[in-house]
């Protein structure tokens, strides 16, 4: 069951991952474009600056994998949902074992990108001779960008598993949060004007962004080479 | 068990527009349902509730003797189910969308999933993209065939599918049910299509089952009766009149399109003082027409 399953995803995904494949692979070696070798030749101050310009490409390492857990979580689903899910709903297998099934298919294929990923990470980091009290992490970092992968896909894939109406339900509720914050917050600090002042969005933004946070592997250390 | 299908006191609401109403229906084992209606008087919703896809708000359903939804997985693998819309996966090939399907049916018989493909003339290396609507109809019945049900489900299957792919559908279907005794349950508006072939009929309309029998008591019940000298009221009727109307302008000529006819009713002109001038006998579509007509509230001499 799974197999053929995993066939079909890959079938419905190929052509749409071929361009985040090769981003996979081409942005690491951007990262270490014009580094070269003779850099070798600094001491790590000054290759931690040379590498400064560099550094503003490791935003798209995160944005890469939460796109491919997009474009993966979206693919999943997208034509059971043009099709109001008849077919999948006329298969006789359990609703939560056929969604489990299309998820694992997902995953896997999320290793093609990753393996894309790592690829361009040892041959990036192989072309750079690096000076001594800098490392470089290329296998850490593609285990990241696969963790990054699989946790947008998680996220959208359960979102694009539900209605419409669950979808518009998770929206409304993040939407009433922002809206009523502000009350919320003038409210709290009125019962007790010692209280420190909390804003709800900025709190429940922490717990998502910061550790143990599930959305903290993208704001996390995405270095290719650091100390 | 005595019943394929089996639904009591059944009502789901879709939105504001549309509701199935309190419908009851019995599938027996072994028959040829043949499930009649407009355009969107309730056939679609009716199947997809029972096949588990949709989530009636009261009701009891039971098919091949097992609960909706309680035991939905045991019963979709003895169902082979073809829905009014094609939906097999474009990026596929044939062969590659059997094999997936296949993988889900314990009952799959891979010879005759074969067999078929030779005799519908479906090619197994043709992307599904590309085929045509016949093609697709006919990949869709391969694939309920072949995993070897007992009951057929068939939604539309002939609906836009030229005169040969319709009668290759139709003798498929048909030569499956001789070999195995499986039942089905055929919808269509298509009412020529199933008086040769089904053997019960249910008939839906703005969400309601407004007739259920078997077929041969449909065709035969409902006839046009001419009359001569015809009564004003015609409560006492042993029949249901669906409809009367005047002809050729004639003060008290009239036809009257009556169900539940029977030769001995004719006593019952002769003790109002009307005649009889012919009888005729309705085909199906007429018949089903002529019910619609009645079962609407529009007309007075209707339910």
């Amino acid at each position: 069951m799974y197999q053929p399953m995993l066939a079909l995803h890959w079938k419905q995904v190929r052509f749409g991952l071929i361009p985040f494949v090769v981003a996979a692979f081409a942005l690491p070696l951007l990262a270490v474009q014009g580094l070269g070798s003779s850099i070798a030749m600094m001491d790590a101050d000054a290759y931690r600056r040379a590498l400064t310009f560099n550094q503003g490409l490791l935003v798209f390492f995160p944005a890469l994998a939460a796109s491919i857990g997009c474009v993966l979580a979206l693919s999943s689903w997208n034509w059971d949902h043009q099709q109001k899910h008849v077919y999948a709903l006329s298969l006789p297998i359990a609703r939560w074992r056929y969604a489990a099934l299309k998820m694992g298919a997902g995953a896997v294929i999320a290793l093609v990108p990753t393996i894309a990923f790592g690829i361009g990470c040892l041959a990036a980091t192989a072309s750079v001779e690096l000076p001594a009290g800098l490392h470089a992490y290329p296998v850490q970092l593609t285990v990241r960008f696969f963790l990054a992968t699989l946790m947008a896909y998680s996220i959208l894939f359960a979102l694009a598993a539900g209605t419409m109406r669950t979808t518009i339900g998770v929206f409304t509720a993040a939407f009433l949060l922002l809206l009523l914050s502000g009350p919320l917050n003038h409210f709290l600090v009125q019962m007790d004007p010692m209280r420190e002042h909390v804003h709800v969005v900025e709190w429940v933004a922490t717990r998502i962004v910061e550790s143990p946070g599930p959305l903290q592997i993208f704001v996390g250390n995405w270095s290719l080479i650091d100390v | 068990m005595n019943s394929a299908i089996e639904i009591t006191d059944l009502n789901w609401k879709a939105g504001k527009s549309f509701a199935l109403k309190d419908v009851s229906l019995r599938v027996p084992v072994g028959s040829i349902y043949g499930f009649l209606g407009p355009n969107g008087s309730g056939k679609t919703s009716t199947i997809r509730t029972f096949m588990g896809m949709t989530k009636p708000n009261s009701g009891r359903i039971s098919v091949l003797g097992m609960s909706v939804p309680d035991e939905l997985p045991r019963i979709l693998g003895r169902v082979g189910y073809v829905p009014e819309r094609p939906h097999v996966y474009p990026a596929l090939t044939v062969g590659e969308q059997v094999k997936y399907h296949a993988s889900f049916f314990k009952l799959w018989d891979p010879g005759w999933a074969n067999e078929l493909m030779d005799r519908l003339d479906v090619d197994p290396d043709r992307k599904i993209a590309r085929m045509s609507k016949g093609e697709t109809g006919k990949l869709l019945l391969l694939l309920a065939l072949s995993q070897r049900p007992d009951l057929l489900v068939l939604d539309e299957p002939t609906d836009g599918l030229d005169p040969v792919v319709r009668r290759d559908v139709l003798t498929a279907v048909l030569d499956y049910v001789g070999e195995t005794g499986a039942t089905v349950f055929i919808s269509s508006h298509l009412v020529h299509e199933l008086e040769r072939i089904c053997d019960w009929v249910g008939v839906m309309d703005h969400g309601e089952l407004v007739a259920e029998m078997p077929m041969h008591r449909f065709k035969n019940g409902i006839k046009k009766i001419r009359l001569e000298d015809a009564p004003e009221a015609a409560a006492e009727a042993p029949f249901r009149i669906l409809s009367r109307s005047r002809t050729n302008g004639r003060v008290a000529s009239e036809t009257w399109i009556v169900r539940g006819w029977e030769d001995p009713m004719r006593m019952y002109f002769n003790g109002v003082g009307a005649t009889v001038r012919d009888v005729v006998d309705l085909d199906l579509e007429e018949g089903f027409v002529e019910l619609l007509r009645a079962s609407r509230p529009s007309n007075p001499q209707g339910r």
